[in-house]
């Protein structure tokens, strides 16, 4: 019994650290840019939802729907602007420039927000659901289906749609995509956009379950990191895998060596897998 | 996570540029002023904490400038805080004091947040026996080093501890199951440790007890463990964002318990309107409560007149870390009047023999350093208020059992 619902609770944190890391994972996939600013963005997201919600009484599911195409926005016109100047330099100097934008959007955010923590609380709180004995926290079943919606979404849309295919192509080869008329700087904005948007939209989710804090975008972004490389860089598939990996090992590993030690072992996880399985669980083939 | 280090690095170069920017025009000091280093964490995940302290302390400042300065000797001197930030990475809070004590000279230190940092810190301040002032480290772990330029505001954690659990013992004396679960931190593993001794001398049984890592974003698996022993009393420890999400999970799981305490966090007004009815009923004690009543002959002249300057000054009501940090002010300027110059040993042993009356309430030091003199109040949270439970002079309400 106990177990079933320690599987519960790994499988629903799984679906909100999906959602951390897709974006950042085709990112890093697609451009080679390792987006630093993904954490704040998530962070960004979740006080739109908690002002929305705080001063107009919008519920964190619809500011979903108004975080998607104003992050959407916010990334397309920077990674235009900014980083396409940066895209052929070396993956450091681009790590620069997002931590450099980092830097700025959260001492931004210190000061418009302050550093005290605030926490979405909805009135009514949306409940738990009891299955045969196991407590599900509605707020999180539904962070995790949309998690699942979420990313199924950009699964759809990389391998079916006109433009998802030209983002796997320029993940392929970015040389080849540009001779067949791909128009390749317009291609890394829409991917940045797309990474923006994942960010933004998976805010809002996550208010609703963690306080949130100017300060809490590293601590998502090092979830992120652990996520692509358990579940391979770039591949939506393998953001969801990870995600969920990382939830029920972390949960399993707080049961077993107690609650100090889930994080410790979920970065061992990380070493292991870095020596004996560079590529992720799902690999390099499965791009999109 | 190879490219975390490069941040790292950067984060030095910009720590380093921006050190060299601030070191310029940062040396021109006033003449006759009297400047006291305090490394807090104004950045990073601990910045909440050095908000409240640089709220207290800079009330303090103002009311005592105000005043003419503190007295010297025949002459009053103005008073000046020399913040520096250690970005919530207590090793760098030690390189910031070094600083502090080296580079800026000041004359006087408070310590930097909470008992870890405090006691990495004072091994630095006592190399060079600068008087200092912990605002907010209990730990008798701080304390027990045999420095002697080490004062502490805040009294030993089982003074937390002891008397809750006298109360809950003696009104509900059917609470015999007990789960704790510690942030493996030192001060909210020590204070966990001290319940778990409190529970066990009054024939308590302890069926959980685990630590939780710095940055835990999830405890539904340690509380999911603690939901199976089906505890009377539930005591968690950490800092305000451990606990706003601690009390969500419980809620999410469904944990019910007659009491649930949680150390620290509740005596601050984030946690209860971050949780609003799932705070209801948890119980905390903390070293000050804007309730208690003293009268002093310090600056602030009475508690009831510090929570009107405080409330005038930032529109809310102060709480324990606001006002400890204030009084560590206080405390200080009456051990300078007291000892009637700057020289640090005549300071040391004015604060040493220290035996007043605060609007914090008594402070007289014991051997180590540590105040021995205050009775911390128990509190719950009921309708959305903190309400003193304990002391019984002070109290405002009765324990009420039964958390969701």
């Amino acid at each position: 019994m106990l177990s079933l619902q320690i599987l519960a609770n790994g499988l629903v944190l799984g679906g909100l650290y999906a959602c951390i890391a897709a974006g950042f994972s085709l990112v890093w996939g697609v451009l080679n840019v390792i987006n630093i600013l993904h954490g704040s963005f998530i962070v960004l997201g979740g006080y739109l939802a908690y002002y929305a919600y705080a001063q107009f009484g919008i519920h964190p599911f619809v500011s979903i729907l108004i975080a998607a195409p104003l992050f959407f926005a916010l990334g397309y016109i920077l990674q235009r602007s900014l980083i396409n100047r940066m895209i052929a330099a070396p993956v450091l100097l681009t790590l620069s420039l997002t931590f450099g934008l980092d830097l700025m959007l959260s001492n931004g955010m210190l000061v418009a927000f302050t550093a005290d923590f605030k926490k979405l609380t909805l009135d009514p709180p949306l409940g738990v659901l009891n299955l045969g004995g196991i407590a599900l926290p509605v707020d999180r079943l539904f962070a995790m289906v949309l998690a699942l919606a979420l990313t199924g979404l950009l699964y759809l849309l990389l391998s079916r749609s006109r433009i998802g295919r030209a983002i796997v192509a320029v993940r392929m080869d970015r040389e080849a995509a540009a001779l067949m008329g791909v128009n390749v700087k317009r291609i890394y904005a829409v991917t940045f956009g797309l990474g923006a948007l994942m960010a933004g939209a998976s805010g809002p989710l996550l208010a609703m379950i963690f306080p949130i804090s100017p300060l809490s975008g590293p601590v998502y972004l090092g979830k992120a990191f652990v996520i692509c490389v358990l579940g391979g860089l770039g591949s939506v598939p393998g953001a969801m895998i990870g995600g969920l990996a990382l939830g029920v090992v972390e949960s399993f590993g707080a049961l077993w060596f107690g609650p100090e030690h889930a994080i410790t072992l979920s970065f061992t996880l990380l070493i292991l897998m870095l020596l004996f399985r560079p590529t992720g669980l799902l690999g390099r083939t499965g791009y999109a | 996570m190879t490219s975390i280090l490069p941040r790292r690095a950067l984060a030095a170069i910009a720590m380093l540029a921006c050190g060299a920017v601030a070191a310029l025009p940062g040396t021109s000091m006033a003449q006759g002023t009297i400047r006291i280093g305090a490394p807090l964490p104004i950045t990073g995940p601990l910045s909440p904490e050095a908000k409240k302290l640089q709220n207290g302390m800079n009330l303090w400042v103002e009311t005592a400038n105000k005043a003419g300065g503190i007295k010297v000797g025949a002459k009053k001197m103005k008073v000046e805080i020399v913040y520096v930030d250690y970005q919530s990475n207590t090793p760098r809070a030690v390189q910031a004091t070094e600083k502090l004590i080296t580079q800026d000279k000041v004359d006087f230190l408070f310590s930097p947040f909470g008992s870890g940092a405090a006691k990495a810190a004072s091994s630095v301040s006592e190399k060079y026996e600068m008087p200092t002032i912990a605002a907010t480290a209990s730990s008798e772990q701080v304390y027990d080093q045999g420095y002697k330029y080490l004062f502490g505001v805040y009294t030993p954690n089982q003074t937390l501890t002891e008397p809750l659990a006298d109360l809950v013992k003696k009104q509900a004396g059917g609470v015999q199951r007990v789960a704790i679960l510690a942030r493996n931190d030192l001060f909210p593993l020590a204070i966990a440790q001290e319940m778990e001794k409190s529970a066990k001398k009054r024939g308590m049984n302890v069926l959980y007890f685990e630590k939780y890592a710095i940055g835990t974003l999830d405890h539904a698996s340690a509380l999911s463990q603690i939901k199976a022993v089906a505890p009377h009393w539930i005591f968690a420890t950490g800092y305000i964002n451990d606990l706003i999400l601690i009390k969500k999970q419980m809620s999410d799981l469904g944990i019910e318990a007659p009491v649930v305490t949680m150390v620290a966090g509740p005596a601050y007004k984030e946690f209860v309107s971050a949780l609003g009815k799932s705070a209801e009923n948890v119980t905390s004690a903390a070293w000050w409560h804007p309730a208690v009543r003293y009268t002093s002959k310090d600056v602030f002249g009475s508690t009831e007149n510090f929570n009107k300057m405080f409330h005038a000054k930032y529109g809310t009501e102060p709480d324990y870390g606001e006002a400890s940090s204030a009084v560590s002010g206080v405390v200080l300027q009456l051990a300078i009047e007291a000892a009637g110059t700057l020289d640090k040993k005549a300071v040391r042993d004015a604060l040493a023999k220290m035996n007043t009356m605060t609007f914090f309430g008594p402070i007289k030091f014991g051997p180590t350093g540590q105040v021995v003199s205050l009775d911390p109040p128990v509190f719950q949270v009921q309708k959305g208020r903190q309400v003193v439970i304990l002391p019984a002079g002070i109290k405002q309400g009765d324990l009420q059992l039964g958390v969701k």
